[in-house]
């Protein structure tokens, strides 16, 4: 029977019925009343048939159709229109703005479509058209500024560089803080292992139809263990009933660097201001007027070219549609030696099997395939190497003509600790992170009646990935001296099973109740074989083949983990006045200890549309939300109990793991208040969403290093509780609307503010093993921000002025344990984005704001400690009197006068010891992108045989304005999941690769 | 179009089989949970070498063997000043590499009833103790390996008696061994080869190490000399053997100039002896009269490039003005390669004559001054026919001025001295510095470090901080209560260090 089931669906898919007698071709134009513009997209069927078409980007369709049927237009927010076909030909409609249907249908949890109108929370969605507008292949960054509360830091967008979102605030210490990632109704991988690039990029933004954002517990919190990050619910594009349309895209894109550090050109190399080649450092003499400095920063950066392709075809009938697109990226990068190669394939159809029975099967490959010349580094520092590279060598000469390395300083008999150019480390030990992805997923919708759906889902992701260091003999260091090798590879499987039914039903005509119920199953599994091999004995072969078996270690990893889940959503709702949801979700996992395996997750939400109430209710609209939800989270995988690994040591055995295992963990839990409304007026041409939001997280589950007489090195236990809370507010509105010229335009703005409410045991400041200095280092302490910088300052009196001592010095704070000493949480953020289109141009651009917010600048540190920061060139050994007072022997303060000469001994003792010099209050002012498009006038188009013809100019990232002294403020060093995430490395500043500044070149093509 | 859908049904339908499992899949099944003791051992072994080395990878600079080559560069080593490390190795290397491990192995132990590796853990876990005290002072110990952050830290003089109770312990386990017990072998015991009566001389040679910390304050020389006189005959030294011409990184003594792995690249851990030199301290011990060097000199060093032995002040390397003029690091001995100090040196846990001068010592306290003389001729031969010095040199060097001839010549400085050079570059020898409290009574070559900072107000270093990323983060108060939070908290003497009678 199951195979028959599947035989019919198969020949479904491929057979399109066109037997249809007696018709003739209506031709029209389907316009909006408001602006006498063409509405693209808009519906025209056939009453009481299966037929349908969607009118094209101008509104115009074609339909066949027999005299004296019905034709039915409709639009969402539009009232629907009927009109018999009798005689002519062309049948022109004008549809009418339905004023009622505010709000479109949005895209819920577990992918239910739920009408905005009596939406009990926040959600916000982004168009993919939007999405495009940014140009960015990597889908997060394409996001920035368009959601209110989401705070993402880029590392640029350059080939495998990840990217970090951040919804509401950090809820965990030293997890991964990011959403839940779905496609299409299965979870996703959107790792960045190894400090690579986060995999969501993997997935083509020409594909996406819309991104719901669901921001609060509330919204995500029928995903239960997953949501107390939030959610976000990728929907790709599907087929439309109606003629068959092919689209092609390209782009080519430019890529330069950024902003970037600046460095002295006064003095070079040596110690105590005295010539010494053997120094890596620049506190040598002045550099003589016949010495060349070069500008090694901008030698090492180049320019990176991309092109781009994209193609999709789309079509179908009533009864099958389908959607196939084909994506091929060649992406260059400002780094050398960086390139990508992408390729998108993604089918997806959608049959109607009986009236009742719909099947959506859809599969996407994806081949992703990275060099980079930077590696990243757990602790951050891509491009420290570069920074502090002297200037009197040039960067780019690193290797010999026969292709050995030149050394640009090295002692006879100590080539490992030798002196060389970064770039031989980016030209010659470039690592390589290759994927294959494979997503499928099918989606059987039955619905035996009008008011029961049942859907069962079931879909796996899918990645096998290669992820491979080489370093090239004579590179110098203990370990890659004599050449090393490493490789790991991985098949990583998340399926996703799971079952919904719908009861939605009206009764007493105004009320209407929905109950969902389900169950559900995720399957983690991640199997890796990785070796390690060093000593080459074959020179120029990159093999463990050729390395002695002493040298060689090999190591196998499997990650497995199993959740189920049943769930429950209640909703009922008055005249679409009042509405009132509870849901409820129980989960059980595999990794927590059985005593907590289970946990439940309950949410109750509200909302009352009051214009309802009000008389002149269509000319407005507002709307009242609250909601509260408690979920949970599980733990990492196999931390509940310690494993034993193979020592290497002589007589070999085992020994622990320094991960040792906790078997009391208990699940996270984070509550939420969540408190909105909506706003509409001047008939939605403005609109507001205002939302408030307290969000509380307990039992954090961290795994950082712990006390050694505990017995372990680093452990996973439930170690304290935070708090976050602000308000983000949307504005969208269309100032000008007339018949060749519209502007829209939409505010996000946001503000969050965490609190470290308890934690674990005696703990006050919790320091991050990453990405550190010694002066400030990131940190959470008690009571204060949760993303908070630690470390010394200056000395000061009760009046709060710097303490100098009696020989001018300024005097340190005594204690050796840090204080607080900065947050690096934006203290208010906005992204503005307008659209303006002028006949046939659109103009669209994203401007992005921040303000406030430490940047802990460790590149600076490192800088000026190796003397070739552009303050040391400022102020070395100039005269200086220090802003403070100096304590007389009367404990009264007078204003110090003494001058002081500002030395490498007062740089050394004194300015580097202290962290608060070292951490920069940042606001920008940025363009993310700024997109100008021409579409070719219909006529001409249609000569050139094009349904529609574009063109695009874009920049992205072009202009910063910024009180920042360092490269890009837009920093976070050691990305997500790289030894540290969110709340260990956003807005630390450690050698951090600066955003580039792209152009691009679009054409877009309709056939 | 038809095969490729066929085929996604297919890997739908394989998913679909695949995808119910039991919630019991959070163990590892790559992975062991536990091994058999004799599978523990060996590892156990080799980390409390690297966790001694740990120790008296600085200890060897406090204790001025060694100082850097430009001198003023490691703040650590160079001006005391610990305030700025963000880790300390050492205190791992105790607590987990051999602490956890050996807990790991005791409660195997007791599942097979292999109550002779029960003995050697709580022996090896003792030992390692003792070192660690040494270096830190108060320490967990009653809620050590609790699974708590925030332990309570007994005192030193708990935490030796604790030391004490595992060494006990640990010797009734070997006294009646079960016959259920797992071999131990050389195969298994990398020290002594499964020779448990070793391991039983071996546990009361540490307590003598132990009670000679305290036995100046408390008393009880008769009863240590006892001890010693009990240990002597039967010991044989405890040595981690490294194989000869090893390729594997992991298998080298850390004290040699080979590669390392990648956990001990931490610059903490590697060893510095490219850019150290020996000091002026060293080199006099070493110097016997303006033309003769102690034989010894050139087993524990080898030839630099200029042929020349100068030592450099401690703290300052080069920058030491009374060097002569041009002077580079050619003109130093080549640290490397030494008896103790190449790939394959054995790395020394305790030696026979640091026994015979722990006896030497006690009885020039109790005044049997002929005694003292013996066992310090004892332990300064034995020294010298380890390092293989052939037998006309060692007449020679025995009858030099360098050695005290009559018992009533010989000083504390004779016996401490030796000492000092035949235990060169463990960490016991920082132990003895710091119970001399640096006295020049015991170090007549002895001073303050140049580059020693200010603040310290002309103290000397007497331990290591806590680690700093962990201790001082999870127990605030504890570091509060032991004041280990103040800046020079290095300076302050240990429990048996400060209340030690021997400080001048």
């Amino acid at each position: 029977m199951k195979r028959k089931i599947l035989m019919l669906f198969l020949s479904t898919f491929l057979l399109v019925a066109h037997a249809m007698a007696q018709q003739i071709t209506v031709t029209g134009k389907v316009t909006s009343a408001d602006d006498q513009l063409g509405v693209p997209g808009a519906s025209v069927k056939i009453k009481g048939a299966s037929s349908a078409v969607q009118t094209n980007l101008d509104g115009a369709y074609s339909i066949k159709v027999a005299k004296g049927e019905v034709l039915v237009f409709s639009y969402i927010g539009f009232v629907t229109q009927e009109k018999t076909v009798g005689t002519a030909a062309v049948i022109n409609v004008v549809l009418a703005a339905d004023s009622k249907a505010l709000g479109e249908v949005v895209v819920t949890a577990l992918g239910i479509e739920r009408n905005k109108r009596t939406l009990t929370y926040s959600v916000q969605t982004v168009k993919g058209d939007d999405l495009r507008e940014a140009n960015q292949s990597n889908i997060i960054n394409g996001l920035q500024g368009q959601i209110a509360g989401a705070q993402i830091s880029s590392s640029g967008g350059s080939p495998g560089l990840p990217s970090e979102i951040i919804l509401r605030g950090s809820t965990t210490l030293s997890g991964d803080n990011q959403p839940l990632m779905i496609v299409d109704g299965i979870r996703v991988n959107n790792s960045s292992s190894n400090g690579t690039v986060n995999r969501l990029s993997d997935f083509n933004p020409e594909d996406i139809e819309n991104i719901s954002i669901l921001k609060g517990a509330a919204a995500a919190a029928l995903y239960g263990i997953d949501a107390a990050s939030g959610a976000i619910i990728i929907t790709t594009k599907q087929g439309k009933a109606g003629s068959l349309q092919i689209n092609g895209t390209y782009k080519s894109f430019l890529e330069t660097m950024g902003r970037t550090p600046r460095q002295q050109d006064i003095y070079t190399v040596g110690t105590g201001g005295v010539y010494d080649a053997s120094s890596g450092s620049s506190w040598g003499r002045k550099f003589r007027y016949d010495e060349k400095i070069y500008d090694n920063i901008d030698r090492f950066f180049g320019t990176g070219i991309t092109h781009d392709v994209n193609m999709n075809v789309n079509g179908g009938s009533e009864k099958l549609n389908y959607y196939v697109s084909g994506g091929y990226r060649n992406a260059g990068s400002m780094v050398p030696n960086t390139n990508q190669e992408k390729i998108n394939l993604m089918m997806k159809g959608t049959a109607k099997l009986s009236s009742k029975i719909e099947l959506t099967t859809s599969a996407n490959y994806v081949k992703n395939n990275i060099q980079e010349g930077l590696g990243g580094a757990s602790a951050g520092g891509w491009i420290n190497s570069i920074l502090l590279y002297p200037r009197m060598y040039d960067i780019l000469s690193y290797e010999k003509p026969n292709g050995d390395p030149l050394y640009s300083y090295v002692e006879a008999g100590k080539e490992k600790e030798a002196r060389i150019s970064p770039m031989w480390g980016a030209m010659r030990n470039p690592r390589n992170n290759d994927v294959d992805r494979f997503l499928v997923n099918n989606n059987l919708v039955y619905k035996p009646n009008n008011w029961i759906t049942l859907n069962y889902r079931l879909g796996q992701d899918y990645t096998n990935s290669k992820y491979r260091i080489v370093k090239t003999p004579g590179t110098p260091g203990e370990s890659s001296f004599y050449g090393s090798v490493d490789e790991n590879n991985a098949i990583t499987k998340f399926i996703t099973s799971n079952f919904t039914s719908t009861f939605d039903r009206k009764f007493y005509d105004d009320f209407r109740a929905t109950l969902i119920a389900g169950f559900s199953s995720e399957y983690y599994d991640s199997k890796s074989v990785s070796y390690h091999g060093d000593h080459f004995l074959v020179g120029d072969i990159f093999s463990p083949n050729v390395v002695s078996k002493e040298n060689l270690s090999i190591s196998e990893g499997w990650l497995r983990r199993q959740r189920y889940a049943v769930f429950g959503d209640f909703k009922i709702e008055y005249k679409n006045i009042i509405a009132l949801g509870v849901t409820g979700r129980n989960d059980w996992t595999s990794t927590l200890p059985e005593n907590a395996r289970t946990f439940y997750s309950p949410s109750f939400s509200g909302s009352l549309a009051f214009s309802e109430l009000f008389e002149n209710k269509d000319l407005w609209f507002g709307k009242l939300r609250a909601s509260y939800a408690r979920v949970g989270k599980d733990a990492p995988i196999y931390k509940t109990n310690t494993n034993l690994l193979g020592a290497s040591t002589v007589g070999g055995g085992f020994v622990t793991d320094a991960t040792g295992g906790n078997p009391n963990l208990g699940p996270e839990k984070t509550t939420e208040f969540e408190l909105g409304t909506e706003l509409s007026f001047f008939k939605r041409r403005l609109n507001f969403d205002v939302t408030y939001y307290q969000r509380r997280s307990i039992d954090m589950i961290m795994t950082p290093r712990v006390p050694l007489p505990s017995g372990y090195v680093i452990m996973t236990f439930n170690a304290g509780s935070l708090r976050n809370r602000g308000f983000e507010v949307s504005v969208t509105g269309t100032p000008v609307k007339s018949e060749n010229f519209t502007w829209t335009t939409t505010l996000n703005a946001w503000k969050n503010t965490s609190k470290m409410q308890e934690f674990a045991g005696d703990i006050v400041t919790f320091v991050y093993g990453n990405a550190q200095l010694n002066a400030g280092k990131a940190a959470s302490s008690l009571d204060k921000p949760v993303l908070g910088i630690v470390g010394t300052d200056y000395k000061r009196n009760s009046e709060g002025y710097v303490i100098v001592d009696k020989n001018g010095i300024p005097v340190l704070t005594e204690k050796t344990v840090e204080s607080y000493i900065g947050n690096r949480e934006p203290e208010f953020n906005i992204g503005l984005i307008n659209n303006l289109k002028y006949k046939q141009f659109n103009l669209s651009f994203l401007w992005d704001f921040r303000f406030g917010g430490d940047i802990l600048n460790a590149s600076r540190q490192g800088m000026m400690s190796n003397g070739i920061a552009y303050d040391i060139g400022q102020w070395r050994d100039k005269e200086f009197v220090f802003n403070g007072v100096v304590q007389q022997d009367d404990g009264t303060f007078i204003k110090n006068t003494k001058k002081v000469v500002l030395d490498y001994s007062y740089f050394a003792n004194n300015y580097y010891q202290v962290g608060t010099n070292f951490v920069e209050k940042v606001n920008w002012a940025r363009i993310r992108y700024i997109t100008l498009g021409y579409r070719m006038p219909q006529r001409i188009a249609s000569k050139l045989g094009f349904k529609n013809l574009g063109l695009e100019l874009s920049a992205q990232n072009p202009l910063v304005i910024s009180n920042y002294s360092g490269g890009d403020p837009e920093v976070n060093s050691a990305g997500p999941n790289a030894g540290g995430s969110g709340a260990s490395t956003m807005g630390v500043d450690n050698g951090a690769i600066p955003l580039p500044r792209t152009f691009s070149f679009g054409i877009n093509v309709t056939l | 179009m038809k095969t490729i859908i066929r085929n996604i049904a297919f890997v739908l339908a394989a998913i679909c089989l695949s995808s119910c499992n039991k919630l019991d899949l959070n163990v590892n099944p790559v992975q062991p949970v536990t091994v058999p003791t004799k599978q523990r051992l060996p590892a156990i072994q080799a980390n409390l070498a690297y966790s001694l080395y740990s120790q008296a990878r600085f200890a060897s600079y406090h204790s001025y063997y060694l100082t850097t080559r430009l001198g003023n560069t490691n703040t650590m080593t160079d001006t005391w000043n610990y305030n700025s490390i963000n880790r300390m190795g050492a205190w791992r290397w105790h607590y987990f590499d051999v602490g956890s491990n050996v807990n790991g192995m005791l409660i195997r132990a007791k599942e097979e009833g292999s109550n002779n590796y029960t003995g050697v853990g709580k022996i090896i876990l003792a030992t390692s103790y003792l070192s660690a005290t040494d270096v830190f002072g108060d320490m967990p110990m009653k809620e050590a390996y609790a699974g708590i952050f925030n332990p309570v830290y007994d005192t030193q003089e708990e935490v030796l008696a604790g030391i004490e109770r595992l060494l006990d312990e640990g010797v009734a386990e070997l006294n009646q061994v079960s016959d259920m017990a797992l071999v131990m072998d050389a195969t298994t015991d990398m020290i002594y080869n499964g020779n448990l009566e070793n391991w039983k001389t071996f546990a009361k040679a540490v307590k003598a190490r132990l009670k000679l910390r305290t036995v100046n304050f408390k008393g009880g020389n008769q009863e240590l000399l006892n001890l010693v006189n009990d240990v002597l005959p039967k010991f044989e030294d405890a040595l981690f053997r490294y194989p000869k011409a090893s390729t594997s990184k992991w298998t080298h003594n850390l004290w040699g100039p080979g590669d390392f792995p990648e956990p001990f690249q931490f610059v903490d851990i590697k060893n510095d002896l490219t850019n150290t030199l020996p000091t002026d301290v060293l080199m006099k011990a070493l110097t016997v009269d303006a033309t003769t060097y102690d034989p010894r000199l050139f087993i524990l060093t080898t030839q630099g490039e200029n042929k020349k032995y100068l030592g450099a002040k401690m703290s300052e390397g080069l920058k030491d003005v009374s060097l002569p003029k041009d002077v580079t690091f050619k003109d130093f001995a080549n640290l490397f390669g030494g008896y103790w100090t190449s790939d394959d040196s054995p790395f020394p846990i305790l030696i026979k004559e640091e026994l015979y001068f722990i006896k030497a010592e006690t009885q020039f306290y109790m005044n049997d001054l002929d005694g003292a003389l013996e066992s310090y001729h004892r332990g300064i031969e034995t020294n010298l026919k380890r390092l293989g010095v052939p037998d006309g040199q060692l007449i020679s060097y025995m009858g030099s001025a360098k050695v005290a001839q009559n018992s009533a010549s010989l000083k504390i400085s004779d016996i401490m001295m030796q000492k000092y050079i035949a235990l060169y570059l463990q960490g016991e020898s920082w132990s003895d510095i710091k119970r001399y409290g640096y006295s020049t009574k015991a170090y007549p070559d002895f001073y303050y470090p140049r580059y020693a900072l200010a603040e310290w107000a002309g103290k000397y270093i007497q331990r290591f901080p806590y680690d700093p990323q962990t201790e001082y983060m999870y127990n605030p108060k504890e570091m509060d209560r032991l004041g280990a939070k103040a800046r020079n908290w290095v300076f302050t003497p240990v429990w048996w260090a400060s209340n030690s009678t021997l400080k001048n």
